[in-house]
């Protein structure tokens, strides 16, 4: 579907165009497979599970609100029992004692489901290698994307939930239970440190921390 | 002879008058509290007689005492319990400390005389394994139930790569879930009386309405609570034992995680002890830029109070403001320390950098701005028709009951009590500071938010001071245990060059003895009590949080009131459970 905007007053050069038939159909028809169109609608409108460990939750809950506002990206929602949430975030630190009971909220999300894992102590325990707190959430539940930081900003969450977006794009899904290939096949994480390092190497102009 | 000295000698006189034949050791701590070794024999006697003037257990914790080798002075003991009582009345202190041998810990539980015991024997049964005959139910409260070993003990090892890899298997989970499992009998309840069968509703851990990982266990009588059971652990963290493996300096960031809203505040009673200990002089720019940032994360944390404690009463838009002030309040702590929630900041012996240029402008806005802020929210939530209805006189106790049950910060003031650590015992400066402490008299849930937001206000204007009056100077003391240490002269005496490469790489060493410091955080008080056997890692930090006892009391204010009112009391007590569990 192509589409453009325009102001009013505007003049348009006319460009080089098809027929008016098929200028139309272009601007008001898709044309994709009913898989893919799944996928876009699951994208975006990952609804998170209410959900907090930790420090970590603050920071979850400060996107939430109004400047940072992940609703914008179809996380409006954010549900109180995990039946009716499409993913969980472990923001925090997964304790010895709230490992079961994280495990039974896991067990309890229906699918689609997906797991983020935010901050430090949720990817690897983080700064406490002690003996009550589990060495990342990875030891017992499936991540789908990690978010390090301690905390991260809520920017860095909101970015952690576009790359779960465009994970969620590419996974293919059975239609049907006796439609197609049955099992979630999901697409290969992808490090972002080996994907941005060329990136980042080339900064060369750094914020003096000396004045604002 | 100094005032404290002639205090701690003359209450011994009169101890040793009251009980004749017990032996009172003294014990001289950095930190000037009257400090004595008693016998577990008259231990509830003293503790009796001291309650009339001292009202308050203020902290009980134990020390495993076996690897420490400076202990001249001091009675032999493998373990000791530490009992700290404080008085606010006459804004004093006294420490108990009771020796004991490894084949016999065992001492009586002090509940009869301070009720709040509780749970502070509960904590030192889990962490050290000492047995408190008559306590009604002595369970493990941080650790799970499951769990075998007594973690503060010297030999318990600390790291999780010390100890077997972590799998959660369906067996281990059924396991630990059963073990979970409610079981009235064990804390004295019945499951039903001539006229009807209770229900048993377990409220948490996960459940957005108690403000982390929390769990509650009701006892209802259709909607009314007739008990609850909290239940605390689900966030521990054994940041008391990471003290023992960290070195004086790089502990400092898991100060800022123990109260994951008051951030630069909870470095602050840590960094003073350990300053205290070493006997370093902080200099006065680097005072008051403490207590700047201080002020601004009470802010910070009063903010998040208000926010949520307006959404559990109903009010879905004010945590909305709430969030939006604390992100201007944010950009101005990241401008200056770098960090938003968890900046580790404060240093031993000052700050980490001098404030940026610019920064006077950007307090000014906020000071500006806040306010009128303050006001809109006023007439939005806290005159709210609902919201006094939701809130007032519930969840109401009184200034003896705040006093049994160790209640500090905004809940005592609510009382009635006009006690606060910066006004009455001030320290980093506050003395030379102009602000006034609100109190309140209901002792409910709508005077102990009252109680927050006029602090707020007073914190503005601790602020406006401090930007106005800043002074030049250092922003870190010139002491050789300052960390890290002042770089100016490195480069022409080999000396100073070889402190500073001991003090950065290996830590400094702090001098043996023992200290605490107290301050008004912003839940209520927080003390560090730090042992230091002359090493460059603490011996034993205790961490006595506000939020512990505060829990403990949920269940009498909340007696007799509905669900959504112990909701309300949840809300209005403003804890946190990394405060809780550490």
């Amino acid at each position: 579907m192509e589409w453009s905007l325009s102001k009013a007053d505007e003049n348009i050069p006319v460009t080089d165009v098809d027929s008016a038939l098929d200028e139309h159909l272009k601007r008001n028809l898709v044309v994709t497979n009913l898989e893919d169109m799944l996928a876009w609608g699951r994208k975006h409108s990952v609804w998170p599970f209410n959900f907090g460990l930790s420090c970590c939750y603050v920071e979850m809950a400060t996107s939430l609100t109004s400047r940072f506002d992940v609703s914008r990206f179809g996380s409006e929602v954010i549900r109180g029992t995990p039946r009716q949430a499409d993913m969980i975030v472990i923001s925090g630190t997964c304790f010895l004692k709230m490992a079961p009971i994280i495990q039974r909220l896991y067990e309890q999300l229906l699918e689609p489901k997906w797991v983020i894992s935010m901050g430090s102590c949720a990817n690897s325990g983080g700064m406490y290698d002690i003996y009550s707190v589990v060495q990342g959430v990875d030891k017992f539940l499936p991540v789908d994307v990690y978010v390090p930081g301690c905390p991260p900003r809520p920017d860095a969450f909101m970015q952690g939930l576009m790359m779960l977006q465009d994970q969620i794009g590419k996974e293919r899904r059975p239609l049907s239970w006796v439609v197609g290939e049955q099992g979630v096949i999901k697409p290969e994480k992808t490090s972002q440190r080996d994907l941005r390092n060329d990136e980042r190497m080339k900064t060369t102009n750094l914020r003096e921390p000396d004045s604002v | 002879m100094s005032a404290v000295a002639i205090q701690v000698v003359d209450l011994a006189r009169e101890l040793k008058d009251r009980f004749p034949g017990t032996s009172f050791l003294s014990q001289k701590t950095a930190d000037d509290i009257p400090t004595f070794w008693i016998s577990r024999v008259v231990l509830l006697k003293v503790l009796a007689f001291l309650k009339p003037r001292y009202e308050m257990l203020f902290d009980l914790c134990g020390v495993d005492e076996r690897m420490r080798d400076n202990r001249q002075g001091m009675p032999d003991a493998d373990y000791t319990v530490v009992y700290h009582l404080i008085s606010f009345r006459n804004n004093l202190d006294i420490r108990l400390k009771v020796g004991l041998d490894e084949a016999d810990l065992n001492v009586p539980t002090a509940i009869p005389v301070y009720p709040n015991a509780n749970w502070y024997e509960r904590e030192v049964w889990d962490m050290f394994g000492i047995t408190f005959t008559g306590h009604p139910n002595l369970f493990r409260i941080l650790m799970p139930p499951t769990w075998e070993g007594h973690p503060l003990r010297k030999d318990h090892p600390a790291r999780a790569t010390e100890m077997p890899p972590f799998e959660m298997t369906e067996e281990r989970q059924d396991k630990e879930q059963e073990a979970l499992r409610f079981k009235p009998e064990d804390w004295g309840i019945k499951r039903k009386n001539d006229n009807t069968e209770f229900m048993f509703l377990n409220l948490g851990p996960n459940h957005p309405s108690v403000h982390g990982v929390f769990r509650i266990i009701l006892q209802l009588d259709g909607e009314i609570v007739v008990d609850a059971v909290p239940e605390i652990g689900y966030h521990h963290r054994g940041a008391e034992k990471m003290a023992e493996r960290q070195t004086w300096h790089s502990y400092i960031p898991y100060t800022d995680r123990i109260d994951y809203l008051g951030g630069v505040m909870n470095n602050l009673p840590y960094v003073m002890a350990v300053e205290k200990l070493a006997g370093i002089d902080v200099p006065e720019r680097a005072k008051f830029i403490r207590i700047m940032l201080a002020e601004f994360f009470r802010i910070s944390s009063h903010l998040v109070f208000y926010g949520t404690f307006a959404q559990d009463v109903g009010q879905m838009s004010p945590v909305f403001y709430m969030f939006s002030d604390r992100e201007k309040l944010f950009r101005i702590i990241e401008a200056i320390t770098g960090g938003r929630m968890h900046p580790a900041w404060f240093r031993i012996g000052g700050v980490a950098q001098d404030l940026p240029n610019g920064w006077h402008n950007m307090v000014k806005e906020f000071v500006d701005y806040m306010p009128a802020r303050l006001d809109h929210y006023e007439k939005m939530s806290m005159q709210n028709s609902i919201l006094k209805q939701r809130t007032k006189h519930i969840g109401v106790y009184t200034k003896a009951e705040a006093m049994d049950w160790g209640v500090t910060g905004p809940g005592m003031r609510a009382t009635g009590i006009d006690f606060d650590m910066r006004r009455d015992r001030p320290y980093g400066g506050y003395d030379q500071l102009d602000f006034e402490v609100p109190v309140y008299h209901n002792g409910d849930c709508y005077d102990r938010a009252m109680v927050r937001v006029d602090e707020m206000r007073q914190s503005l204007r601790i602020i406006e001071q401090c930007m106005n009056n800043m002074p030049t100077g250092p922003y870190k003391a010139d002491h050789r245990l300052t960390t890290p240490p002042p770089k100016e002269r490195t480069m022409y005496d080999i000396e100073t060059l070889i402190q500073h490469f001991v003090n950065v790489s290996w830590g400094p060493v702090i001098p043996a003895g023992e200290c605490s410091m107290t301050i008004e955080a912003t839940k209520g008080n927080n003390m560090y009590y730090l042992t230091s056997d002359g090493g460059t890692s603490s011996y034993r930090t205790r961490i006595r949080t506000p939020s512990f006892p505060h829990l403990q009391q949920i269940p009498l204010i909340s007696s007799g009131l509905m669900i959504a009112d112990l909701i309300a009391i949840i809300a209005s007590i403003d804890f946190v459970m990394a405060d809780v569990d550490r």
